[in-house]
């Protein structure tokens, strides 16, 4: 395979990581999930630039890359923090909750949470289970998987 | 000698600031403490001053003059130009030359004024002690009190016209502030106000007409002044010895010197309450009693006779102007007398006496040269003297009364108030102008000068004026005193048991102003000391060969003539009034109601309808143009202002809608600009 050639992949599936995340953040109501999607976009632009380090020859690319990696870690660990903060004082992670920056005059895009759990009809909106608590398992799974 | 002319204005403003800053707190209600002390330091360093002046000016021939300069003001001569040739002639000068020379001046004038308002302000202050005891306000008294001292002191001591301006307002300020001082009482503030307004259309014109004196002489100070190292003249001042001593060649004759003279004039029609400017003092009288004797009697209403006197050749370079200055004063003399004739508060006749008297004073001036200005001034001073006594037991009356002058209520209290009988009497007999009291003295001289004047025709008339408000002044000042202190005793309820003798601290200084008043005439009057130490003031020098002339002409039988006509006139009015308030009804009661039905009463009791007047054409049609200005403002221009505020708020409103506050949407707007950006720098 000619370098070129070889570079093509890189940058296809780069670019297919970015449009994923992409796609992904913007899709996303959930900020932990949007902030996986941030991290995959990050990867796709990672990726491209270790296939153009090699393209050309030189080391500098993969270099750069792996501290794009180190950085990452810390961001995630800043981001999830936040996330974290955000979650204790609104008691969800739905961002289209998170809109308190808007204009007065603009209704709100989602009712709060105590109101659309249980509210009939509502879409159930995917989450993940609360952090610090026991999940709680369904009974009919627990039969087949016990060790879950 | 320079340092008595810094110290007598330094000490009042030391106690002004003194009183001002620890009155309320340290000295509470020994607050007069600094005032009487900077007062009597002041008054002792005038009769010194006096004293040098004299003994300098009587040895020689020569108008004596010194000057202090403490520094110069607003300098902003062109160094260049320092040693440029002298101007010392009208027309020719250099407009870079621009100062104001702080300088004070020592001449026979300012001594006079200076020993005359301090030893009023004195015994005024002294006598404050007894009539402001246990007022809220005492060391706010007492500060206003040493602030006008200051003032005053510096407005007859300044050697210069813009220097005389700045302190002519700040004796309008100290008046201002002590008419209102009572200020919790509504009458009081508008009275502050209605002072203040009148002397600003004065004021406007004595500005005007010191601008004038700039463009045209190209400087504002009274004294030459020479170059120290060289002896050069540098600039001569326009009451200096370079342009006095030129006779008329230094000054500008014509319209336009009659022009400066009038609108000085004007300035001196405001302060010193001159026709048609005099219906700010009787409302002036709603301040506390010594103020009114202090302010609007003995000192700062004189003002514009000084000023007029210091300008005496630029009056006299316009004689149309003097005449112009004679008529209006010898119409307010008969004016006000005639409407005292029947005001029924004490306060407001002698308010309106003072009026009068200074239009006596005005009289003598317009004479002109120094027999002229020696006659206005030796009448300011001896009217000073009595005018404050009379204020001053109408203050011990209304002491005594819990407030009270109306005539209609009070009466008969000659037993009650022995003291300030007799020297309210002294007071009366001066005023009327009766033998041998100072009233009569000068009095005298200036129906005299107006009699013996070279003119003749208008001035003639103006004596026969003056003669006739000789008559009438006797009469108003007679029927007051007969009304206050004789008849049924009438004691109003609010007297209580207060209607007693007022303390010694009050009697004393009526005693000695009541000495005063009948020494101070006879002393200097037909000795003709006063006109001979006046004659050595440089502005006033020139003349007094001219003068003595005048007197030589007209010899002595027309000085005995007078004396007996004004005499006969001062009695004719006593009698007239003791008549009409203490005999029985007569023919003069009989005339007296004729009067009142021909509506002269009425007129004069309504002090001419001047307020009223007043009020339809100058106030009302201020207030309608103030009202149509608000009600512009109010729905033009703001509306005008809303409507620029409105644009920012439009284009708001259509860029609110995008404001979501959803993360996804903000991401999804930057995603689409940046597709579009990389469009464009693919496409183009």
């Amino acid at each position: 395979m000619g370098n070129a050639a070889l570079l093509h992949h890189y940058l296809l599936t780069g670019g297919g990581l970015f449009a994923l995340g992409m796609i992904g953040f913007l899709c996303r109501r959930n900020l932990i999930l949007m902030f996986l999607a941030v991290e995959i976009m990050l990867q796709g632009v990672g990726l491209t630039l270790v296939g153009w380090g090699r393209y050309h020859g030189g080391a500098e690319g993969q270099l750069f890359v792996l501290f794009i990696i180190a950085v990452a870690a810390a961001e995630a660990a800043v981001a999830l923090a936040l996330v974290l903060t955000v979650f204790r004082s609104g008691r969800s992670l739905d961002v289209a909750l998170l809109a308190r920056l808007r204009e007065d005059t603009v209704p709100p895009q989602a009712v709060p949470p105590g109101d659309w759990e249980t509210a009939a009809g509502s879409p159930a909106w995917p989450r993940l289970p609360t952090v610090g608590r026991r999940p709680q398992i369904p009974a009919d799974l627990t039969d087949y998987r016990p060790r879950i | 000698m320079e340092y008595l002319i810094v110290f007598i204005p330094m000490m009042p403003l030391v106690s002004a600031f003194v009183t001002a800053l620890l009155g309320r707190r340290v000295l509470k209600s020994s607050s007069h403490v600094p005032t009487v002390t900077a007062a009597a330091a002041a008054f002792a360093a005038s009769l010194v001053l006096l004293l040098l002046v004299y003994r300098a000016s009587a040895t020689s021939q020569e108008p004596f003059a010194a000057t202090v300069r403490l520094w110069s003001w607003a300098d902003i001569r062109q160094p260049a130009l320092e040693g440029a040739a002298a101007a010392p002639l009208a027309g020719a000068f250099d407009l870079a030359r621009f100062h104001i020379a702080v300088t004070l001046r020592i001449d026979p004038l300012t001594a006079v004024m200076l020993v005359t308002v301090t030893c009023i302000s004195l015994l005024v202050a002294v006598y404050s002690i007894g009539y402001m005891h246990d007022d809220p306000g005492y060391a706010r008294f007492f500060t206003y009190i040493s602030l006008f001292i200051f003032s005053m002191t510096m407005l007859v001591s300044v050697s210069n016209f813009a220097l005389l301006y700045v302190f002519w307002e700040a004796v309008g300020l100290c008046s201002y502030l002590l008419i209102g001082f009572w200020y919790q009482k509504p009458e009081a503030a508008a009275a502050g106000k209605k002072a203040f307004l009148v002397n600003r259309v004065g004021d406007f014109g004595f500005a005007l007409g010191i601008f004038l004196i700039w463009s045209l002489y190209g400087t504002l100070d009274f004294h030459d002044t020479w170059n120290a190292q060289t002896g050069e003249l540098i600039s001569s001042g326009i009451l200096g010895g370079v342009r006095t001593s030129a006779g008329g060649e230094g000054y500008v004759h014509g319209g336009v010197a009659a022009a400066i003279a009038l609108l000085l004039f004007a300035g001196a029609c405001g302060k010193s309450a001159q026709f048609p400017l005099h219906v700010w003092l009787p409302d002036a009288m709603e301040g506390p009693t010594p103020v009114s004797a202090l302010i609007h009697a003995a000192t700062m209403v004189t003002a514009g006779v000084y000023m007029v006197a210091r300008s005496m050749p630029l009056f006299e370079a316009a004689p149309i102007a003097l005449t112009v200055v004679g008529c209006t004063a010898g119409f307010t003399a008969l004016l006000a007398a005639y409407i005292a004739l029947t005001q029924n508060d004490l306060k407001r006749i002698l308010a309106y006496s003072t009026i009068s008297q200074l239009g006596y004073m005005f009289l003598g001036l317009s004479v002109g040269g120094v027999v002229g200005a020696a006659a206005g001034m030796f009448h300011l001073f001896t009217h000073a003297f009595f005018k404050a006594l009379l204020f001053l037991g109408a203050g011990s009356v209304m002491h005594a009364m819990g407030g009270v002058i109306d005539l209609e209520r009070i009466g008969g209290l000659r037993r009650r108030l022995p003291w300030t009988y007799v020297t309210f009497l002294v007071g009366c007999l001066a005023l009327a102008g009766v033998f041998p009291l100072s009233g009569f003295f000068s009095k005298d001289e200036i129906l005299a000068t107006l009699y013996k004047s070279e003119v003749g025709g208008v001035y003639r008339l103006l004596f026969y004026a003056g003669l006739a408000g000789a008559l009438l002044t006797a009469f108003y000042t007679f029927r007051a005193f007969f009304r206050t202190f004789h008849g049924e005793e009438l004691v109003p309820v609010e007297a209580g048991r207060h209607a007693h003798e007022s303390p010694p601290i009050m009697l004393a200084p009526l005693v000695i102003l009541a000495v005063a008043s009948l020494a101070v005439g006879g002393l200097f009057g037909p000795t003709g000391w006063f006109e001979e130490f006046l004659s050595k003031t440089p502005g006033l020098a020139p003349a007094a060969e001219h003068a003595a002339h005048a007197v030589q002409e007209t010899g002595h039988d027309a000085h005995t003539l007078v004396a007996v006509l004004s005499t006969l006139a001062a009695l004719a009015g006593i009698a007239g009034a003791a008549i009409l308030y203490l005999g029985p009804p007569g023919p003069l009661r009989a005339a007296a109601g004729a009067a009142r039905a021909l509506g002269l009463y009425a007129l004069s009791y309504r002090k001419v309808f001047f307020d009223e007047l007043y009020a339809l054409t100058i106030v009302r049609p201020l207030r309608g143009l103030a009202t149509a200005a608000a009600w512009v403002d109010r729905y033009i221009i703001d509306c005008l202002a809303d409507l620029v505020g409105l644009v920012p708020k439009a284009v708001g409103a259509l860029l609110r809608d995008v404001q979501t506050g959803l993360i996804p949407w903000y991401a999804s707007a930057m995603m689409l600009g940046m597709l579009a950006l990389l469009a464009a720098l693919i496409l183009i």
